[in-house]
């Protein structure tokens, strides 16, 4: 009895706005969706020591306000542009979800696995050269990991739980998973989660000192994959108890977790810690494999990932349902990739279609589950999911429904 | 609703023992032998500490580590490792540590400790600053509304270079509790941490003066009120907005109270 399998209750996402590569707002997004078009350019925002291809937001980002300022980071700008998107309207549900249930009620959980280290980097280096850190570093409101929700949180005025979740690649999922908890407990009535992170060199120099970026764009399930694209996004939700006035809004199911239990960085070779997350959210859920419409994959374009996650998806639903990997267009997203992810199965949804693999070629003989390379409609797509694995071996698999 | 959860173990590693003197509290130092040796070798000490505290939990509350779901809850992780990358960076042509790199990530800790127990249980990462104790209890509680069971429970940082937030990390703490929904053997419980009225004033000096260095030591005022049994609200950080907890003894949960 040391975990609980009974259902989870399902709560409404009130609100949704996406910031990646693909541009602001989920219409931005879609489009990018709907034309299998890559968002991957060369790496424009510092120099690397090699040829690299990211998914970096060129648009302008909005500026944090002076009585913020020691939160000032790319990670919180990121962040700010995201939630002021009108389109999404995450701002907007925030403010009148706080008039309803007041500010103490509503939960801020950021999924990120860098926060606001691109802006240490530059400061080690004035640390190297003149032995101080320069006087605008503030390390626990710029780079520590809960940094971005707490400046959200002060930015919107709410008094309620606030952390971080930062479990690498899985985060973005794992805060939707803490907030569903968090509503469903009673503790909050809406919870504001997602992911976001932003470029930095520790990740790319890291990933690269494991051999798995790409020179070229990513090319997720493909024979001829090379490896990982990076990006940087902001995914946010906001999630409610559900109730008659949200009644007509999609909604987060349940989020099923494990860990691997195996090695750090590499997946375990028979993907059971990833189909025990996939089962974990089916049951959490109460659904059997064949209600999911749609599965958005991890599919990082490394060998051996997309390699394990094919046979951990054939293992759950055999092949019969249709996936496929985003991160041809937006990059992967670390940290924000669980919350980016899900809310393209929000839009495959919400637009009935399924999206496509952008740079697949020629299917990996190996992938014996249904990859759809270019977008298609379909019709009465009712639920998505979203699969996402972090370093540590640590799994989450989100359920959507409309 | 669960209204509390019940405490079934507790343990603190602290390298520097004279620490928990004021507090009448005792811990151990990082225990080698709860690795092998190859994993201790890859290890830092903030890993080491959170072990070593989770493990000495997990005996005393005879919790079967292979399936206990776990939080581990740190306002840095793994401050030392990503120090050691973050002075390699500004030269291009310094390679980085692919095995440094994975273990900077802030769930190394949960990601060894899977390794260890070979737990595939459901394991989290998560930081609050200087609520990160308390965030952690609502994790937990958040966890366990539904159905009953146990959490492992890990709040811990290490030794901090001082050039980065000083004086956090002068110190390094780590503190592993096992809780549960069950009665059964517990050594106390605790309601659902609380914004409270209380602004800190009362708050003894030799207290925030560990907890400022040693954000993990937010835990003590609990870890007292356990000690020596006494029932009543305890704050569960430093700064203002203060959380709080109320405790009840073990007296308390077995007269039913």
């Amino acid at each position: 009895m040391q975990n609980n399998h009974a259902l989870m209750t399902p709560v409404a996402i009130t609100a949704y706005s996406a910031l990646s590569a693909c541009g602001a707002g989920n219409r931005a997004l879609y489009q990018s969706l709907a034309n299998n078009r890559s968002a991957l350019t060369s790496l424009s925002l510092f120099n690397i020591p090699f040829p690299a291809y990211v998914g970096e937001i060129k648009q302008p980002l909005m500026s944090i306000r002076e009585q913020l300022a020691d939160y000032n980071c790319r990670n919180a700008q990121v962040a700010l542009t995201a939630l002021n998107d009108a389109e999404g309207g995450v701002r907007t549900a925030v403010e009148a979800a706080k008039a309803k249930y007041g500010a103490h009620r509503i939960g801020v959980i950021i999924g990120t696995s860098t926060s606001g280290l691109y802006e240490t980097e530059a400061a080690y280096g004035v640390l190297l050269d003149t032995g101080n850190m320069p006087d605008d570093f503030h390390f626990v409101t710029e780079h520590a990991y809960q940094a971005t929700g707490r400046f959200m949180q002060l930015e919107l005025g709410l008094t309620g739980v606030c952390f971080a979740i930062s479990t690498a690649c899985s985060s973005g999922a794992k805060a939707i998973a803490a907030g569903q908890r968090l509503i469903n407990a009673g503790i909050c009535d809406a919870v504001l989660v997602g992911g976001v992170d932003t470029l930095c060199r520790l990740t790319l120099r890291g990933f690269r000192s494991l051999e798995l970026v790409a020179s070229q764009p990513c090319t997720p399930m493909d024979r001829n994959r090379q490896g990982i694209s990076i990006g940087e996004a902001a995914g946010l939700m906001l999630l409610e108890k559900c109730h008659k006035d949200n009644a007509d809004r999609m909604k987060v199911l349940a989020v099923g977790e494990s860990t691997d239990a195996h090695h750090m960085s590499t997946p375990h070779p028979e993907g059971e810690g990833a189909a025990l997350a996939m089962r974990h959210a089916l049951q959490l859920a109460g659904l059997q494999a064949g209600a999911v419409d749609y599965l958005n994959l991890h599919a990082t374009a490394t060998k051996i990932n997309d390699h394990i996650e094919s046979r951990a998806v054939f293992s759950v639903f055999g092949d019969s349902v249709p996936c496929s990997g985003t991160k041809g267009m937006t990059g992967h997203t670390l940290g924000a990739a669980g919350a980016l992810e899900t809310i393209i199965g929000l839009l495959a949804l919400q637009y009935q279609f399924i999206p496509g693999t952008q740079g697949l070629q020629i299917l990996d003989d190996d992938c014996q589950c249904q990859v759809i390379k270019a977008p298609l409609s379909k019709k009465n797509i009712q639920i998505a999911m979203s699969n996402s694995f972090g370093f540590g071996g640590n799994n989450a698999s989100v359920i959507v429904a409309l | 609703m669960i209204k509390q959860l019940f405490i079934k173990s507790y343990a603190i590693c602290c390298p520097d023992m004279t620490l928990l003197a004021p507090f009448h509290l005792s811990g151990s130092d990082i225990d080698k032998s709860l690795m092998p040796a190859a994993m201790r070798r890859r290890t830092s000490m903030t890993t080491r500490m959170a072990v070593t505290a989770a493990k000495l939990a997990c005996a005393q509350a005879k919790a079967d580590s292979q399936q206990l779901a776990s939080v581990f809850a740190s306002l840095g992780g793994e401050i030392q490792v990503t120090d050691a990358l973050c002075r390699l960076l500004p030269d291009d042509n310094e390679l980085l540590s692919p095995t440094q790199f994975h273990n900077s990530v802030h769930n190394t800790t949960t990601g060894y400790w899977g390794i260890l127990n070979k737990c595939q249980a459901p394991s989290t990462a998560i930081a609050a600053a200087d609520d990160t104790f308390a965030m952690g209890l609502i994790e937990v509680f958040s966890q366990l509304q539904q159905g009953s069971g146990e959490r492992l429970l890990v709040c811990y940082d290490e030794l901090w270079p001082q050039y980065l937030a000083p004086p956090i990390g002068q110190t390094a703490f780590a503190c592993a509790w096992v809780l549960s929904t069950d009665a059964e053997q517990a050594i106390g419980a605790m309601t659902l941490p609380q914004i409270s009225e209380n602004t800190g004033q009362s708050f003894s000096p030799e207290w925030l003066k560990l907890t400022e260095a040693a954000p993990a030591a937010a835990v003590i005022p609990l870890l007292m009120a356990l000690q020596q049994q006494t029932p009543g609200e305890v704050p569960l950080n430093i700064k203002a907005p203060i959380w709080t907890s109320r405790i009840s003894t073990r007296e308390e949960i077995n007269s039913g109270q």
